[in-house]
């Protein structure tokens, strides 16, 4: 196994089977194109293939110096120390991962889940916007109590579960949770300057990209959020 | 002559609209400011303005970029020297000295030296660059056709791959990856969808701004929230004491040495500032009597980094204009500047856009001059702003990044796209990979395939064509030596 540790056996697995992946997506538009005798899979297939070489290249590195960084590399060793931050904050460990991957899929159910019940339901639109709501709810609930002890993972998952619920609820409900939310995440426990912090920077948000830019901001779809954002955008513009 | 006419004519046309003034002097201190923010970086603001720049005419759009581009490349050195936080990898070698002269309690001096020598490294090689950037294009209307095009993207990634990621390997994944987002949506000779996975929006492929957008800003915030999480934010403090006339004078030498090796390395497209930086400080080092003395606190090794630098900024814009080929990941974000305005950065520029040429041109003299002046009077006042704890800073970074990235198309998706960049960037990081070299990745991407596809049409399939074509097999040779000498370190040098 020379140097090689778990993380650099995962590291070069999920690059394989990336690669592996797409390679079987290829044939989908494996197909001729009569001015140029490549077709459309030959770059992309050679992109596949240098990335496999890569990874399996990288493994060897791996297997043969650890963890070292690389001789002749430039701009890394001292400018970017995330890799430090990730493991004096002992947040390289696989409990880490799955309980952040976990956290990370969280805005990936509320973007399906509704549909499908809907779906499974036979529901008409009103039908869909109140599962769409109690989905929202649940999933909110199951997001606090799973970022406990996990702020990291808290973070990297809320703007992706902001972003899930633009289209439905709008920006103009939604910025205000959200900035609470993420000043709350980086440890701001100071309630009343959270608040005002929060409502200047929501109210300098929208004087300068509603009312003068004239801007169009997700309004949602769902009531009362869709009345609340289009009645903002009405008293703004 | 010519060159100075057009220069005061540029001049005159940034000058004279007062938007153009108002966008100069924004991008002059949002540079700065941002180059100055431990967390942030230039590329950051870029990400965020990226956007809004289609709501700009190109010659305000661009200008402001380049402007952003010198003072964030002198901006990032203050952090650099305080925290001992690099705003960008080419500020990397200035804390190397840097840092250590603030623990010595002279972090005035060596701020005060990065505002010299940036400006001067930066004013110089702009000088350069209005005079040589005009010929060098004109010379590639002729010499440059797909074959060598690519060729050029083939070397800039062979060289870029070294830069930014840990391992030779993990750079070479970094820029792949890159490639792999660009080929997402229609080929670009037949129009044949590939990997849509029968999604509507990935038929017009990954859109650069949110993905750019999430790779910068939003990972850098991620990036920051793990270290608050172990509780390291170190409060800003800051005095300015410009080095005397008598030390400037005694490191002559070294101001020229890195003006001089600045601007070659910055000629080179896919690294620029970064590989001037290290080969500034490096060569500093090797021609020094007392060699031993750096990595203590010794001012010549500010000096060093940060006129070469700044000297690369200019230099970098050559390729650019010259060839359509961005240097970097700000000059990559010019590129998509240029696209949402409908135009393609090259040769053809100085014929069709040659006011917004020199507007640029004059611009960035101005922005390097102004570090000067600026750069004083923001250490005394603007940098004040740098107490605003980064918990209150980091939700308006993402609120704005949210609306850049929604304001591209008018979808949420977009939204979504670039906040999952910014995980996958955050992971990526931590892992030694390189942003920068994904964001080249695919903004060369696109480039690269297009050239190679029109070459190979234009060579008739036949590989050997390349050997006819003395400048694109020289620049595929140059390639393949730099990747076997990067190969080579990777296996056979100690570690």
């Amino acid at each position: 196994m020379g140097n090689l540790k778990t993380g650099h056996i995962v590291e070069a697995a999920i690059w394989l089977s990336l690669t592996i992946f797409l390679y079987i997506y290829s044939f989908e538009f494996d197909k001729e194109i009569e001015i140029y005798k490549y077709g459309a899979s030959s770059w992309p297939r050679a992109i596949l293939l240098l990335i496999a070489i890569a990874a399996i290249g990288q493994l060897a590195f791996h297997w043969r110096s650890g963890d070292g960084a690389g001789t002749s590399m430039i701009g890394q060793a001292t400018a970017d120390s995330a890799e430090d931050a990730a493991h004096e904050s002992h947040h390289d460990s696989a409990r880490w991962y799955a309980w952040t991957f976990f956290l990370l899929a969280i805005p990936f159910v509320y973007l399906n889940l509704p549909e499908w019940i809907a779906a499974a339901m036979s529901l008409e639109k009103p039908g869909l916007h109140t599962v769409k709501l109690i989905s929202a709810a649940v999933l909110v609930a199951i997001y606090l109590i799973a970022i406990r002890g996990n702020h990291v993972g808290g973070i990297l998952a809320l703007p992706i579960l902001f972003g899930a619920f633009l289209q439905d609820f709008g920006f103009y409900a939604m910025a205000p949770v959200f900035i609470l939310g993420v000043m709350y995440l980086f440890g701001e426990r100071r309630y009343k300057h959270m608040v005002l912090v929060m409502a200047g920077l929501f109210a300098l948000l929208l004087m300068f990209f509603v009312s003068l830019l004239y801007l169009g901001l997700p309004a949602g779809n769902i009531s009362p959020f869709y009345d609340f954002g289009t009645g903002l955008v009405n008293i703004l513009q | 002559m010519e060159t100075f006419n057009n220069f005061l004519g540029g001049t005159v046309a940034l000058f004279s609209d007062p938007l153009g003034i108002l966008i100069f002097f924004g991008g002059v201190i949002g540079g700065m400011l941002f180059g100055a923010i431990p967390g942030v970086s230039m590329l950051t603001l870029a990400a965020i303005l990226l956007p809004f720049t289609a709501h700009l005419s190109p010659e305000h759009g661009i200008m402001l970029f380049s402007v952003i581009y010198c003072t964030g490349v002198y901006g990032g050195a203050i952090t650099a020297i305080l925290f001992n936080i690099p705003g960008a990898p080419e500020n990397a070698p200035t804390a190397f000295d840097g840092y250590p002269m603030t623990k010595n309690g002279q972090a005035g001096k060596a701020v005060g030296a990065a505002v010299m020598c940036s400006a001067l490294g930066g004013t110089v090689s702009a000088v350069i660059m209005m005079i040589a950037t005009a010929p060098i294009a004109n010379w590639a209307i002729s010499a440059f056709g797909p074959p060598e095009i690519f060729a050029l993207v083939f070397f800039g990634l062979a060289v870029a791959s070294s830069v930014g990621a840990k391992t030779f390997w993990k750079g070479w994944l970094s820029i792949l990856a890159g490639l792999l987002i660009a080929i997402v949506g229609l080929d670009p000779v037949g129009g044949i969808e590939r990997w849509d996975f029968n999604m509507p929006y990935l038929l017009a492929g990954i859109h650069f701004i949110p993905t750019i957008l999430g790779f910068f800003a939003v990972t850098e915030i991620f990036v920051q929230a793990e270290k608050k999480a172990k509780g390291s934010y170190v409060a800003p403090k800051l005095s300015v004491d410009f080095p005397t006339l008598a030390e400037l004078i005694a490191h002559k030498v070294a101001v020229i040495r890195s003006i001089v090796i600045g601007f070659f390395c910055g000629i080179l497209p896919g690294i620029g500032a970064t590989l001037a930086a290290f080969m500034g400080y490096n060569e500093a080092v090797r021609w020094s009597k007392n060699p031993s003395e750096f990595g203590k606190g010794k001012l010549e090794g500010v000096i060093s980094s940060e006129t070469a630098n700044n000297a690369a900024t200019g230099a970098a814009m050559i390729p650019l204009l010259a060839l359509g080929l961005p240097g970097g990941a700000l000059t990559a974000m010019m590129v998509g500047v240029f696209q949402m305005h409908d135009m393609e950065p090259g040769p053809l520029v100085f014929i069709n856009s040659a006011d917004l040429v020199w507007v640029v041109f004059a611009a960035m003299f101005f922005a390097n001059l102004s570090i000067l002046f600026v750069g004083y009077l923001e250490t005394k006042t603007i940098i004040n702003l740098l107490r605003i704890p980064f918990q209150f800073l980091a939700p308006m970074i993402l609120c704005l990044a949210t609306v850049g990235a929604y304001a591209v198309r008018g979808l949420t998706i977009d939204v979504i796209v670039m906040f999952v960049a910014g995980a996958i960037g955050f992971f990526l990081r931590r892992s030694g990979y390189s942003v920068a070299g994904i964001v080249l990745g695919l903004i060369l991407g696109r480039i690269g395939e297009q050239t190679f596809a029109q070459a190979m049409q234009m060579l008739h399939f036949e590989w050997s064509g390349f050997i006819g074509r003395p400048i694109a097999l020289g620049l595929i040779i140059a390639g393949f030596l730099t990747l076997g000498g990067s190969i080579y370190g990777a296996f056979f040098k100690k570690v």
